[in-house]
């Protein structure tokens, strides 16, 4: 039998989305078997904890790890899967940036135990319970991992030496492995460390849209226009987050003429998503008779932005310069 | 299946629940005949989606809520 490299899928707090987008290699999965044995996959496969704890380090050569870190069980398995794999490949905008789960960053703990265990309407509580580490219930110790008050992305928990970016990643970006992993298998050869798996260009460079170069005077809301479907959202005051995003995502919300809302991460040469957007959006927004603009008519333009943060870091609030809300009730 | 060493035999964990997605555990308990006595089911992931959605604008709900749940 020809010599096989034993792949590992793990995760952390995750939609699991990203399972699926492995599974939607479809009839091309059969390809990565064939260089691979799958020797954890929970999502899957029946894997359990203690068959990871039992490995030897090193023993995985490649682990794609989805999710983001969220709790001290998720910080566990990332350490010890970081442990027994040669290549640690985060996958999926949550492992790469944080992603949807980092807007917890907005938040913290103790609001977000609030609200789940006594404000939200179908929450009857009244002691308000919430979750213990260690708990004796009848006489038995349970336990259970502490949630952490920051959501972070796995570069900030551990050494990460790929990044294959997507909220999930495209089959056309997967699909790339497959040769990666080959050129592995046979010749011990490896790409640089820290490369993004999917294009070095922005969205915007890679937009099937119309770009006219047109100043914007107004934010629309969707409800407030019917775009034209052939030209360039954002220069119609839609916010999109095409001038602030890798690219590779072959524009798929685009074709479905929605906005982007910037999965791939910050671009190549911008490490700030939300701060490049901000910038793009200054260089378009009102310009054209900025003179005449008081601080208050700027003020006014810009409060046409709802919710700038949750927006503009919608996938990458934990690998922000500012990575959270640091004013209490701010 | 693993079992600690502090009550081998008498307690049985199933960490993680897998082929789902979101993370569970189960301790099971047995009496001195191997008998089940009690058995727990513990969620053991919290991203706080009720809290943090938010403040966000009602439009952008369906691309974000997608993400509770990918399966």
């Amino acid at each position: 039998m020809a010599k096989r490299i034993k792949l590992a899928i793990g995760l952390g707090s995750t939609c699991s989305g990203c399972d699926i987008a492995i599974l939607d290699l479809n009839e091309k999965i059969l390809s990565l078997v064939a260089l691979a044995d799958i020797v954890f996959w929970p999502t899957a496969m029946d894997f359990k904890l203690s068959d990871l704890e039992q490995m030897q380090n090193n023993d995985i050569d490649v682990t794609l790890y989805h999710g983001t870190i969220r709790t001290s069980e998720n910080e566990h398995i990332a350490h010890l899967l970081r442990e027994r794999s040669k290549v640690m490949i985060a996958f999926g905008s949550c492992a790469c940036f944080g992603g949807i789960p980092g807007l917890c960053n907005l938040t913290n703990k103790k609001e977000i135990l609030e609200t789940v265990y006594k404000e939200t309407p179908s929450t009857v509580n009244p002691e308000f319970t919430t979750p213990k580490t260690k708990i004796a219930q009848d006489g038995h110790d349970l336990t259970l991992p502490e949630l952490f008050n920051d959501a972070r992305a796995l570069p900030q928990i551990i050494d990460v030496d790929y990044y294959l970016p997507g909220c999930p990643p495209v089959v056309e970006l997967i699909e790339k492995l497959v040769p990666i992993i080959a050129n592995f298998l046979e010749k011990g050869e490896l790409p640089p460390k820290g490369t993004v798996i999917a294009s070095d260009k922005t969205l915007c460079e890679q937009c099937p849209l119309t770009k006219e170069n047109k100043m914007i005077s107004r934010i629309f809301r969707p409800h407030e226009i019917i775009p034209d479907p052939k030209r360039c959202l954002l220069e119609q005051g839609i916010l999109c987050l095409g001038p602030a995003t890798r690219g590779g995502c072959g524009a798929r919300c685009i074709n479905a003429r929605m906005p982007c809302r910037g999965c791939m991460g910050p671009t190549a040469e911008a490490k700030d998503q939300g701060a490049k957007m901000v910038s793009a959006i200054a260089s378009i927004l009102g310009v054209e008779n900025e003179k005449d603009l008081s601080e208050g008519d700027v003020e006014k333009l810009m409060s046409q932005i709802k919710d700038p943060v949750g927006t503009f870091y919608r996938f990458s609030l934990p690998v922000a310069l500012v990575n959270r809300r640091v004013k209490e009730g701010g | 299946m693993a079992q600690t060493e502090e009550h081998a035999a008498k307690r049985i964990t199933i960490e993680p629940i897998t082929r789902l997605e979101g993370e569970g555990k189960i301790d099971i308990f047995l009496n001195d005949e191997g008998n089940v006595e009690n058995a727990y089911f513990q969620v053991v992931e919290l991203r706080g989606f009720e809290r943090f959605c938010q403040g966000r604008p009602v439009e952008e709900m369906p691309r974000i809520v997608t993400r509770i749940c990918g399966v």
